[in-house]
């Protein structure tokens, strides 16, 4: 009827756009993990690079350690984060939001040139080697913490701070204030109305928190190649390695493949904590 | 009628997606080429001549990625790959002859290196710019200055090495210092040089991945060994005033070269020779010389090169020059192996 | 007691000086008269400044940025406004799949939506060019249109709409008329948000690139070159004051139909 059609009208573009740039490209990407070599013929389709991934302990391995540290860096954002929204909400005022976003604009800042910045701030060339130097704390320049694993995760959880806050922030706002008042009514003090009141009903945005910082720091590449060194590689550097310089782009695909399996899972698992609400408040 | 309109609006959006990107790009040749490589003194005579039909540049940073764009289809007209490389772009058809009649300084280059381009008895690549790889010593910080490729894994400078993130080159090197020929490892052998590389992963700071970071790294006395390096890492450094060294290991030090091949398809022939042509200039090949202390690959270019970057170069001296280990073309099934061993290494701990 | 109070204002002001040290850094050293980015500082200058608008590659990178953001936003937030209307205002069979869909670019790294783009456009022959990169903007930033616009609709029960069309007005009026102002903000904050993430994006932009480059992805080129980055510096500095500009104004906008919310 007419509520059909309007529908149909409204939904027909999106779908196309949906249907040709993202299902599509995503189908051939799977049938591709098939194909025998990068440019060779499509058929006969084989297994090997499925065997490949699943025989080698490393990319299994890799994956599991890239895994770890996403989680990491979600766990500690969240954690950095966290008192920082909460502080924003119960002493911001009526510049609450206004105070977050001050903090939001570093972010818009060319990644690259920031993380060049730290790494020429935090190398031993640089400002705090001088200042420890100066204390007498260290006898001789040392690149500080630089090119491993810790570095990679304080990168990322300086780059995923504000957008971790930002969650945290909403659904603490949509909190009613009446209820604070009914809980010290009660008896209850601060610590008390916190665990059982605050933390409990802030637990959307603290699972959409973690969802918006452990599932692109999964695929990360970028920041390990840069700061991580030789122990801090993840599993994005791998993937990006095959199809770049490898020029195995089967295995490549195959790889991102599992990658997408464990995020779906994962996905899912947190569906059931956020609603739609929550996810606006990241953008 | 709103929404159909928008509607109308964004399907026309996606239709001119499709068609513009169809079309033709730009006027002048398209040159898949290294970044850096851009600058207009490396081909001022075509400037002059084709004021109107300036080349277009896309850039890759290490050749696999080029040759992924140029499998993937992208149009260029010219490509400037490094040799162990070359086979491969022509064996994918990637490349077309090069009529050598059309070439005005074919002359002056030296001829072991414009026979390296040669396939099938045709001239595929005019070589263009050539260097070393070798080890870049701070030689006032370094215990012990080394002597071999087989001196990065000594203990005694583990926690300042840094090594260049390259398949090829960790896996000659490895092979090199186990005194197994790389080009001819068994499979026992590979897994030998996979390995070694393995093995040096504790003693390394990190994998560098371009010059600036190299250069600051020595800079800052945090790498006494790069591993390895150019001779552009080592002008640079010298001009700074830093202490180092360009050593010559007993398996002697890598060389690459690199040129330009003409892409297979047929647009702009005329434009692509003329840039060739002034490319190949001896004083444009001088002035990539003189910027990035690289050789070049005619003697009259090499005549015109700073005294500086000649010294750097070794030239004087040909025994460094014999002692130098070339890149060789590498068969498909030789590079799928070694970026398997790459990949590996890179992943284990 | 006192002690607590100063807690909260305390750890703000110090995650506010580790967020904004680079940026400091960056801009300082944007008027540095070197190209070494190390102490002690040589001496004040603008010619970094005068230099990027004589640098032709660079002031083209920063249109090809503009350019895309503007419309990948564009497409995003139409697309994703549409999006939004379909899954909060209407019911039907398959809202649920089509819903997750829509959202499911979020949880893919950018490395694979990349690489996925990379091979359909291959496959069809299709070269990259801003367009290419545009589409890939579009692919990323098409869920988030669709929930922030999707967030205010909601927010705003049906009977308006309802009581639009019970007086007479077709469905499209009702849309020009109602819905459509109601979801401004909220269309402006998808756009908003949307060319911010496109102007800064890297990842996915690096994989769907052609001659064509945008800002990040010359920046990354050019980090190769010491002589290049103060200029590459002194550009982020130009674009963090922009940037914090647009950032502020999208914050309002989004906190002005907050307020509306009240009223019901």
């Amino acid at each position: 009827m007419n509520t059909k059609k309007r529908l149909l009208a409204l939904i027909s573009l999106p779908s196309v756009w949906l249907l040709v740039f993202f299902i599509i490209p995503f189908s051939m990407m799977a049938l591709f993990s098939f194909r025998d070599n990068s440019f060779g013929p499509l058929f006969p389709p084989t297994l090997k690079h499925y065997q490949a991934f699943f025989a080698s302990k490393n990319y299994l391995r890799m994956l599991a350690e890239s895994s770890w540290i996403a989680f990491l860096t979600a766990l500690i954002s969240i954690l950095l984060a966290y008192p920082l929204a909460y502080f924003l909400i119960f002493r911001g005022g009526k510049h609450r939001l206004m105070l977050l976003s001050l903090l939001i604009i570093p972010a818009w800042t060319s990644y690259l040139l920031r993380i060049l910045a730290w790494k020429v701030m935090l190398g031993s060339g640089g400002i705090i080697n001088s200042i420890l130097i100066q204390f007498g704390w260290i006898s001789e320049r040392i690149p500080l913490i630089l090119y491993s694993r810790s570095a990679v995760i304080i990168t990322l959880v300086y780059i995923w701070i504000p957008y971790a806050a930002l969650p945290i922030f909403s659904s603490l706002e949509r909190i009613e204030p009446h209820l604070f008042d009914a809980s010290s009514d009660l008896g209850a003090n601060p610590w008390r109305t916190f665990f059982n009141v605050t933390l409990p009903l802030s637990i959307p945005g603290i699972a959409a928190a973690f969802f918006f910082v452990f599932i692109p720091t999964l695929g990360e590449w970028v920041t390990p190649a840069l700061v991580g060194g030789v122990d801090g590689i993840m599993y994005g550097n791998l993937i990006q390695n095959q199809f770049l310089r490898g020029l195995n782009w089967p295995l490549g695909i195959v790889m991102s493949l599992v990658l997408m399996v464990i995020v779906s899972i994962f996905t899912i698992l947190l569906y059931r904590f956020i609603s739609i609400r929550d996810m606006s408040s990241i953008a | 009628m709103k929404m159909k309109y928008v509607q109308k609006v964004v399907l026309f959006c996606l239709i001119t997606v499709l068609i513009s990107g169809c079309s033709p790009k730009g006027q002048g040749p398209v040159l898949l080429e290294w970044s850096g490589y851009e600058q207009e003194s490396f081909w001022e005579p075509y400037k002059e001549q084709h004021p109107d039909a300036l080349p277009v540049f896309s850039f890759f940073a290490d050749d696999s990625e080029g040759f992924a764009k140029a499998k993937s289809g992208f149009a260029f007209d010219l490509v400037h790959p490094c040799s162990s490389w070359w086979k491969l772009y022509v064996d994918h058809g990637l490349v077309q002859p090069i009529d050598t009649s059309r070439i005005t300084h074919l002359d002056t280059f030296y001829p072991d290196m414009l026979a390296m381009g040669q396939f099938n008895g045709q001239q595929y690549f005019l070589p263009w710019e050539w260097g070393y790889e070798s080890i870049l010593v701070r030689t006032d910080l370094a215990p012990d200055i080394p002597e071999s490729w087989a001196d990065l894994w000594d203990p005694q400078y583990s926690g300042h090495i840094s090594m260049y993130d390259a398949s090829e080159a960790a896996y000659l090197i490895s092979g090199m210092s186990l005194g197994i020929d790389p080009y001819n490892a068994t499979p026992a052998e590979q897994e030998q040089i996979k390995q070694h590389l393995i093995d040096l992963k504790p003693a390394l700071l990190n994998y560098w991945l371009d010059y600036t970071e190299i250069i600051q790294l020595v800079a800052q006395g945090d790498v006494w060994l790069a591993s390895h390096a150019w001779n552009d890492a080592y002008g640079v450094l010298l001009e700074e005033g830093y202490e180092v060294e360009f050593i010559n290991p007993t398996e002697g030090r890598l060389s690459w070269i690199c040129g330009f091949g003409i892409g297979a398809n047929e647009t702009n022939l005329d434009l692509a020779y003329d840039y060739l042509n002034a490319v190949t200039a001896p004083q444009s090949m001088a002035n990539m010389g003189n910027e990035f202390y690289y050789g070049v690959a005619s003697q009259q270019a090499t005549d015109l090169l700073d005294p500086f970057v000649v010294e750097i170069l070794d030239l004087e001296d040909p025994a460094v020059l014999e002692n130098t280990f070339f890149y060789q073309p590498l068969s498909e099934e030789l590079r799928t192996t070694i970026e398997a061993i790459w990949s590996d290494v890179k992943a284990s701990n | 007691m006192k002690f607590s109070r100063l807690l909260g204002p305390l750890y703000y002001i110090l995650l506010a000086v580790f967020l904004y040290l680079p940026i400091v850094f960056l801009i300082i050293f944007s008027f540095n008269d070197s190209i070494l980015l190390a102490l002690p500082l040589e001496g004040f200058t603008m010619k970094w400044y005068r230099a990027v608008f004589q640098t032709p590659e660079l002031l083209t990178a920063v249109s090809n940025t503009i350019w895309v953001a503007f419309a990948s936003s564009l497409i995003s937030t139409v697309i994703g406004g549409m999006m939004a209307i379909v899954t909060v205002r209407y019911s039907f069979r398959g809202r649920k799949l089509f819903s997750s869909i829509a959202t499911f670019p979020m949880v893919i790294p950018y490395l694979v939506l990349g690489i996925a783009l990379l091979l359909f456009f291959n496959a069809l022959g299709i070269p990259l060019n801003l367009w290419t990169v545009t589409i890939g903007h579009v692919v990323i930033n098409l869920p988030y249109a669709m929930l922030i616009v999707g967030a205010r609709l909601s927010d705003f029960p049906a009977h308006l709409e309802e009581a639009s069309m019970d007086l007479g007005a077709t469905y499209w009026m009702t849309l020009k008329n109602i819905t459509i102002p109601i979801i401004t903000p909220a269309l402006l904050s998808a756009f908003l948000s949307s060319f911010t993430t496109s102007f800064d994006e890297f990842a996915l932009t690096f994989f769907l690139t052609g001659t064509e480059n945008t800002l990040p992805i010359y920046i990354y080129s050019q980090l190769r070159f010491p002589a290049r980055l103060p200029l590459a510096i002194t550009v982020a500095s130009m674009v963090i004051v922009a940037s914090s500009i647009l950032i502020l104004i999208s914050e309002w906008l989004r906190t002005v139909g907050q307020v509306k919310r009240s009223i019901y």
